[in-house]
């Protein structure tokens, strides 16, 4: 039983680790440009036939295949910014519009590209960690030690360099971001590029443990988005708690009921907080 | 003495609506200047088109003899910086960070390290706080917070649009001294929006009166204060 329970919390934490990576990236969006991006499952997918391949058709070490897909994802959200979101910025539902558009492209250009069926992932790593009878394949150990630290990198940017400061800054009032010399136009390209570099990274992290196809990116998404909701639209801290009990519900509740009571329960929790608390847990009512 | 800070022939519009009808005044460098008015009349507008923040339909802004862009952060390089109306910091950034955010242009780090050692003997309070998240301060504190993010620039010309608002009046008296130490110790030009005349006028040396966007008066603090039309508008006498 209470081996039962570890497995649960490290699953739970591989999961909300995830979960996090995702929706710091759909949070931003948001925070930043007012746009709700339904294509950021799409960049998660993305990220995932990066590492595809990097690894498997040029062969090069997995590190080196993540760090590519980060720069790769950094410009290609740059240019996503520029060119489908800009136009819409703070203008909520022709943004929300155009992201699904961009959604659908991404989409079905992968499905040209590579075609519908699931592509194998060469193994990383393979055997377990194992403590007792506590079981981690090192597959899922590396893909959480690799997303832990690429979250506190994230982290000490946002919170200790002078460009976090502004992006938190501008989160919270633009205009007078503006008035003290931050120039908008730089920092939406790098918030986009960021978050979509989070999105990537999550794919390809995840690519060696599910697999890839042009359709992997639909519930990443829908994570995201509950995590966000959950967190309050726009709230890092809120969305790093949300992401964390999302993954470790979701992981207890399939470990000792079911996987499709786990979704149940998920939902159950996602409406009983938008009735308490409308602006998620650690968001703040829109004024 | 020449002007520092000069508005000519200010038109702005929101949307059909004109805001400002052809607004002129200025503002002596290193004085501190009072622009009062009663709700409405188009102070903060002024204030947000001196910083780029409006772009007029008419006219022309100049600090010094450089003519102002009509985009934000083109004034702010050539010395303006704001304290807005409302206060406006970055709730969720501790005091010091709001602080850093007005030097967020000056890449000099012995330069900000300096002012911030300023802007804290100024408002001891603030640095007694500066780890605490801005939205949690006082209303008091708040403005202080505001102000001095604007001083982190070392600003040739301060905008200060109301801060008096919502601040008790023991702090107002001990703000507007402040304001005055500042102007006086860092020869700096200070224009101070007010609803609270008495306080404005009482502190400034000239002063500009303004009523549904256009200029009715100016003179000195002290003539402003001692007018009739003043007094009966503003101050209730
Ligand atoms: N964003 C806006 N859109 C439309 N009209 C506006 C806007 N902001 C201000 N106005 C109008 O422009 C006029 C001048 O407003 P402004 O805010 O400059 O006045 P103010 O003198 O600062 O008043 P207060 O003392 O209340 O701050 C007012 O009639 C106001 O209703
Ligand atoms: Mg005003």
């Amino acid at each position: 039983m209470s081996f039962l329970i570890a497995q649960s919390l490290i699953n739970g934490i591989i999961l909300g680790t995830l979960y996090l990576l995702m929706a710091i990236g759909f949070t931003l969006a948001f925070g930043v440009m007012r746009i709700v991006n339904f294509a950021h499952g799409e960049f998660y997918m993305i990220g995932a036939f990066c590492a595809l391949i990097g690894v498997t058709w040029l062969g090069l070490p997995f590190p080196v295949t993540l760090a590519l897909t980060i720069a790769v994802a950094i410009l290609f959200g740059a240019l996503v910014e520029r060119v489908v979101f800009r136009p819409f910025r703070n203008d909520e539902l022709s943004g929300m519009i155009a992201s699904l558009g961009l959604a659908m492209i991404l989409q079905h250009g992968a499905l040209i590209l590579f075609g519908p069926d699931p592509q194998a992932f060469p193994a990383i790593v393979t055997g377990v960690f194992k403590w007792g009878s506590l079981i981690v394949p090192k597959s899922r150990a590396l893909a959480l030690g690799i997303g832990i630290v690429i979250l506190l990198i994230f982290y000490l940017f946002l919170m200790h360099t002078r460009h976090g400061r502004a992006l938190r800054a501008l989160v919270q009032d633009q205009e007078i971001a503006a008035v003290f010399g931050v120039r908008l136009e730089i920092m939406y390209a790098l918030g986009l590029g960021f978050g979509v570099a989070l999105a990537a990274v999550a794919g390809g992290l995840m690519a060696p443990l599910f697999g890839v196809s042009p359709f992997i990116g639909a519930t990443p998404l829908l994570k995201a988005f509950i995590v966000v909701i959950l967190g309050g639209l726009g709230s890092i801290p809120g969305a790093a708690l949300a992401a964390i009990l999302l993954g470790l519900i979701e992981s207890f509740t399939s470990s000792f009921v079911s996987a499709s009571a786990a979704d149940i329960v998920t939902f159950a929790l996602v409406i009983v907080v938008l009735l308490v608390r409308p602006a998620g847990l650690l968001g703040r009512a829109e004024t | 003495m020449h002007s520092d800070l000069s508005v000519r022939n200010l038109v702005v519009n929101y949307g059909p609506v004109r805001a400002l009808h052809g607004v002129s005044f200025d503002v002596p460098e290193g004085q501190v200047a009072a622009l009062v008015g009663s709700n409405g009349a188009g102070k903060s507008t002024i204030l947000k088109s001196i910083c780029g923040l409006l772009k007029p339909i008419e006219g022309e802004i100049r600090v010094g003899d450089k003519i102002m862009s009509p985009r934000p952060g083109d004034p702010l390089r050539h010395g303006v910086a704001l304290s807005p109306e409302g206060r406006r910091l970055f709730g969720r950034l501790s005091v010091e960070e709001n602080l850093m955010m007005g030097a967020y242009t000056v890449r000099d780090k012995a330069a900000r390290d300096q002012m911030l050692d300023r802007v804290f003997v100024y408002f001891p309070k603030l640095k007694e706080r500066r780890r605490q998240m801005a939205g949690s301060l006082s209303g008091g504190e708040q403005q202080m917070c505001a102000i001095g993010r604007a001083l982190m620039v070392q600003p040739r010309v301060l905008l200060l649009d109301e801060p008096s608002l919502g601040i008790a009046p023991i702090i107002v008296a001990e703000l507007a001294t402040i304001i005055q130490e500042i102007s006086r110790d860092l020869s700096m030009t200070v224009l101070l929006v007010e609803q609270n005349a008495q306080m404005a006028l009482s502190i400034a040396e000239t002063g500009v009166v303004l009523e549904t966007g256009k200029v009715v008066l100016t003179g000195t603090g002290h003539e402003l204060l001692a007018s009739p039309e003043v007094r009966a508008a503003y101050l209730g006498t």
